[in-house]
Order: structure tokens, then sequence, then C-alpha cells
């Protein structure tokens, strides 16, 4: 950039200024979806060992209940999450302010009434029964003409961009924002338009699923730790002449992988064929990935006890790491015969969703949010009970899920055992994961009424600007 | 990276590539796949569902059911979906010609239902027992997780009225109490008809050969 410092910080102001109602509205629509999903999500878990747990009213069977959780979580706080992230940082690193913003307003109501008719949809009884495309038809255009908005506007933010070098966090962004609306209008038309026959359906969908949780959310907690870690530690990204390959590698590798999570499934085996290789493939972005990110935090791991932040994208990396290696054993036929179906299945999808992508939005947001709205957090405690609830809630979850998972298929794997004694087996797991989702939806509240303090008027003393310590400069890199 | 323009050409194709490598190259291989004519019945396999099942389908559909089963047989020798009575076979692509929407399902947390209907394996499971299943789970399988679905019956007293033919044979522990019947609803009835039609017992010739695994070549053999 050809500014002073004091210039710059003057534009990081500005442009933080231009985004500020946007991203605070938007966030506070994700805030909101992310409690309902959460206590819809825990009345679901509730009810795997407790069957009687609302059982008696149509609206709240499990079978309506779960999805409408999982929809609730994905589309309104995940997408809402991402949304606000990916439209701050796309201005910020394009050094150009958010214009117009207005129509940020109207494209996230559109799409929080869309998400709001699609969940509530799922429960009335409209549900398509394709995971993570339950939503009735008709909110189809009014999500996609809502995110059309939204992408417009982070690309246009992109296009008239006042800096030379394009950066890593600014690639992921950009191709997240082409690949869902892309990903989901194949899938609707592919599957309820024009719908493809048999054992396609099956196969579009686990395109959809995988693009989605690869193409989508991945690249947005990507976009996160590759901005967030040179910020907070003062220095670039280590090895960084890799995250090219490892950018265009991963998006390639991904979008093949989806195929994997049909082996066994009645199609042609090429599919899990080709998945599986795609998902070998997908261990040299991972390892290029690992050396930009923990290289970048190598020998300064010190400076995770002085950064909220970084200890929710340190916590969001290693779950990246993780859910790798699920996709790469899932992908092994001798592992998925055991494994699939099973607890342990459904957790690689949700180290992906909740335990990379959400635990990146948190950090970001305890970045970002002091930043906007000119305020220190104003409980420090209840930052920690946050942090404390994600990482021991997410630790226990991820490890008692993975034993209970594998427990699980080798019973079902042994004809000798009935199938009601697997059920009384996984009772206790199925009971220590409502535990879990409890603890995860504690810090949620935590996270909440901070947030309320700090983005309401009414509870901020004056507008002065809070003291906020400027991140180190960066040293100038050679791209 | 700093031209634009190149970067959404390879967005566009990363994606494109992946559409069509997939998603279009499956649809010209199996897009086309017809019912198979026996020779011996002439009759097109696999069968359609009778209507009052495809009203069913809807409901399976949108009570969910998808969320806890699967509808896929895994063939013999991976997995023991067959051993555990699942199907009498692995389940072939042909199959779910009959399915106007597929519900493969990823989860096992309730059996397989791909043959639910299949009274050779099931002997017990007339519409009876799936009634019995759905208004109270725990009359048929004792320690069965599975919710109860009892919005899908009416509850109505027996004095004063003949008897329906439908009522639940249901037993004293589960019954909603004495001088009362419970009836299947219209859903419910759909909901077994469909329950009841998922079977796939016709073998296919054509299929048979297809699916099996290639013989192991012999050791030092050419």
């Amino acid at each position: 950039m050809n500014f002073t410092d004091t210039n710059g910080r003057t534009e990081q102001m500005e442009i933080d200024a231009s985004a500020k109602w946007p991203v605070l509205f938007i966030f506070t629509h994700a805030l909101a979806w992310l409690i309902v999903g959460g206590a819809l999500e825990l009345a679901a878990a509730i009810q795997l060992h407790t069957p009687d747990f609302l059982a008696d009213c149509a609206w709240f069977t499990h079978g309506r209940l779960a999805p409408a959780a999982q929809n609730a979580l994905v589309y309104g706080w995940g997408f809402n999450a991402a949304f606000a992230f990916g439209l701050w940082l796309m201005a910020r690193l394009s050094a150009t302010t958010l214009r117009h913003g207005g129509w940020l307003f109207v494209a996230a109501k559109f799409w929080n009434i869309g998400v709001f008719l699609g969940v509530a949809g799922i429960l009335a009884g409209y549900s398509t029964s394709f995971e993570l495309l339950e939503m009735p038809r008709f909110v189809t255009f009014l999500l996609l003409a809502a995110y059309a908005i939204v992408g417009v506007w982070s690309v246009t933010t992109f296009s008239i961009r006042n800096t030379e070098n394009v950066f890593a966090s600014q690639w992921y962004l950009f191709g997240a924002a082409f690949w869902f609306p892309w990903l989901y209008a194949v899938a609707q038309v592919m599957l309820f338009r024009a719908p493809v026959r048999g054992v396609l359906q099956p196969v579009v969908h686990a395109w959809y699923v995988n693009g989605l949780y690869g193409l989508w959310f991945v690249p947005v907690a990507l976009a996160a730790a590759y901005y967030l870690l040179p910020k907070i530690l003062g220095k670039p990204i280590a090895h960084y002449y890799l995250a090219p390959l490892a950018f265009w590698w991963l998006a390639i590798a991904t979008a093949f992988a989806g195929g994997s999570r049909l082996i066994g499934a009645p199609v042609p085996v090429w599919i899990p064929t080709l998945g599986t290789v795609a998902n070998f493939m997908l261990v040299v972005p991972v390892v290029l990935i690992g050396l930009n990110l923990f290289g970048t935090l190598a020998g300064r791991y010190a400076s995770l006890s002085g950064s909220m932040t970084l200890r929710f994208v340190f916590v969001s990396m290693l779950a990246f790491v993780l859910a790798s290696v699920c996709n790469f054993a899932f992908a092994l036929r001798g592992v998925a015969e055991t494994v699939q179906f099973t607890l342990l299945y459904g957790l690689r999808d949700w180290l992906l969703f909740y335990a990379c992508f959400s635990t990146a939005m948190f950090g970001a947001a305890y970045f970002i949010l002091p930043r906007l709205t000119g305020h220190e957090w104003r409980s420090p405690a209840l930052v920690r009970i946050h942090l404390g609830a994600t990482v021991l809630g997410v630790g226990l979850l991820t490890g008692g899920l993975a034993w209970a998972g594998w427990q699980q298929g080798r019973l079902l794997h042994d004809p000798a055992v009935a199938f009601t004694d697997i059920a009384r087996a996984m009772t206790p797991w199925l009971a220590f994961r409502t535990g879990g989702l409890a603890l995860l939806l504690l810090g949620h509240a935590a996270f909440l009424i901070n947030f309320v303090l700090i983005a309401c008027p009414v509870f901020s003393p004056g507008t002065a600007p809070a003291q906020i310590n400027p991140p180190p400069a960066l040293e100038v890199l050679k791209a | 990276m700093r031209n634009g323009l190149a970067l959404f050409f390879g967005v566009f194709a990363a994606l494109v590539l992946s559409w069509a490598g997939l998603l279009l190259t499956a649809q010209r291989q199996i897009g086309r796949l017809s019912q198979f004519k026996d020779p011996a019945d002439e009759i097109l396999y696999p069968q359609p569902m009778p209507g009052l099942a495809n009203q069913g389908r809807l409901v399976y559909q949108d009570l969910g059911c998808a969320t806890c089963h699967t509808q896929q047989v895994r063939r013999e020798g991976f997995g023991s979906d067959v051993a555990r009575k699942w199907g009498q076979r692995g389940g072939y692509a042909r199959d779910y010609l009959r399915d106007e929407t597929v519900f493969l399902g990823s989860n096992r947390l309730g059996p397989d239902l791909r043959n639910a209907g299949n009274t050779e394996l099931h002997p017990y499971a007339d519409a009876g027992y799936f009634y019995q299943l759905l208004y109270a789970p725990a009359s048929v399988t004792p320690g069965s997780l599975m919710p109860a679905h009892p919005f899908l019956f009416d509850v109505h007293p027996v004095a004063g009225r003949q008897p329906s033919a439908h009522a639940l044979r249901l037993p004293s522990r589960f019954s909603p109490g004495p001088g009362l019947e419970v009836v299947p609803t219209a859903r419910a009835q759909a909901l077994v008809a469909y329950l009841q039609g998922l079977k796939d017992t016709y073998d296919y010739p054509v299929e048979r050969s297809r699916n099996a695994p290639a013989a192991q070549p012999k050791e030092g053999g050419h």
C-alpha cells in the first residue's frame, strides 16, 4: 500500500465504519439462529435417549426436529456468520469501503425469512428428506435471490480493490462466494426441478453435501485462519509460496471427493472409487495448509495465552486437520465398512461445520466486533466461559462420539448382536452427547450476552472509541 | 495471484470439472437405466408401488424417517447387512428405479428399511405389526429407542358405535385405557402400505453377474 501507517489506520477505520451496521445486523441474526438451532438440536438429542420426549406432537417428532435443528444451524448460524465475516474481511483486504450497504440489510432480511420459512416448513411436514436440502422447495428462490445480493457485494468489493496483491484469504472467500450458489442451484435443479432418476439422486446429493462443507464452510474458515494468524502474531504466513498450490489443489480435489460418501451404496463403483482417490489427493493440500498455518504459529505458541481469537482459531485449525484425517480414513473401504452409518460417521461433518468453521467464526467475532463497535468486550469472564465451554465441549464430543461410533460400528458388524442391544449400548453415549451439546449451548449463551452488551447502543457508555492495541505492522510480503 | 479473471475461471473450472466428471458422467452411464422384463413371466421389474404406498412415501418423507433409517443393503461380504436380514442380496441401482425419491440415508440409529416389507425375511411383518410399531414401538420390540408416533392414530371410545375393523390389538400395558380403541388415520394407513411395499425380492439375472465381485486370479496364473 502507498499509504503511511497513519493513513492506513484511518482508512481501516473508514472501512470498518462502512461495514459496521450491515455486519452487526447480519451477525445478530447469526447469533439468534445459533441459540435457536442449538436449543432445537439439544431437544433432538434428548429424544435419542428418551424417546418419549416431545413425541406426541407431529411438529416435534425426531425425524422433523433433527433436520430442522441442523438446517437452522447450517443456514441460519453458519451462512449468516460467513456473510458477516466474509463481507468485512473482503472489504478490509481489498482496502475499499463496503458501498451501498443498505442492500445488504435487504438481502439479510430475505435470507433469514427464507431460513425461517424453511425451518418452519420442515417442522410442519414439507421436508424433502435430503439431508441439508430438506427445506421445502418454495424457499429456494428466496434463498438464492438473497444470496445473490450478498455474493455480488462480496465479488464487487473484490473487483474494486485498491491493492496490488490478492491475499490467500481473498482467494478462499472469492471461491466460496461462487461455489455455493452453483452447488445449491445445480442440486436444486437435479433433485427437485428436473429430478434425475434412481440412485443418481444420492450421487447428486453426496456431491452437494461434500461441496457445502468442503467448498463453502472450510474455505471461509481457512480465510479466517489465513487472515487472523499473521494479523495477530505480526508475522507473515510461513511458506506463503505454497499457499496458491494448496488452494487450487484443495479446490479441485474437494470437488471430486463427494463420491466417497457412497462406498458400498448401489451406485456404479467408480463413483466411490473416484471419491477415495480424491480424498487421497487431499492429503497434499492439507499438509501444505498445515505448513502455512502451524508454521506461522511455530515458536509463538505462547501468544495463544494472550489472545482469545488466536485460541479459537487454533481449535479450528486442529479440527480442520482432524476432520481431514476422518475424511481420509472414511474413504478407505475397510474403515468405511465399520464406521458407515454410525455416530462416528456423522462426527466428521460436525467437525467440519462446528469444530472447524464455527470456532473460526467465534475467533473472528472476538477480533472484529470490538473494532466495529469501538468498545471492549464487557465481561472477560463470559469470554472465558465461552472459550472453556467450546474447548471442553468439542474435546469431549469428539473423543466420546469417536469411541462410541467405533463401538457401534463393531456391534453392527456382528450379526449375532441384536439390534436393540446396540441401541441399549448406545444410550449412555447418546446421553453423553446431550451433555456435550448442552455445554456448547451454555458457551453460546455467554457469547450472546457479551454480544448484546457490546453491540447494543443502550448498554454502551458513550461513543468514544475504545483502546484497541494496534496490531503490529506486517512485514512486507514478496508474493 | 493478482488477476481476478484468472481466479474466476479457475474457480469456475474446478466445480464444472467435478460436475461434468461426476454427475454428468454418471447420468450418461445409468441415467437411461430401464425396467427389466422377466423372460418367464413377462413382468417389468422393479414393479411400481401401488397408489396408497406412493402416498405413504410422502408420509415417510415428511416425518423424516430417513434421519435414522437407511434404505440400502450393502452386498454380502461388505458389512453384515445380509446376515442381519436387511435383504437377501446387496442392492442394485436398478432396484431404485421404483422410487420417485430415493431415501438412501446415512444413519443407522434404526435398522435398515430397504426390505422392511419383505415377508420372506420378516414373516411377522404384517400391517398390524407396523401399526403397533408406529403407535407404541416398545410393544413389539422391547428396548427400542424409536419414538412413538401417536399423532398418526385416533383414539376414541368404543361405546355406542361399531368397533373399527382397523383398531389396533394392543397389549393392555400399551393401550390408552378400557373402552378406548386406537384407529390408524389415513396417513398411517398410507405409511404402512409403503413400508409393506419395501422389498427387493426379484433378483435380476442381468445384474447378478455384473455386481458379483471379480474372481480372484490364481496365484501364478495368467
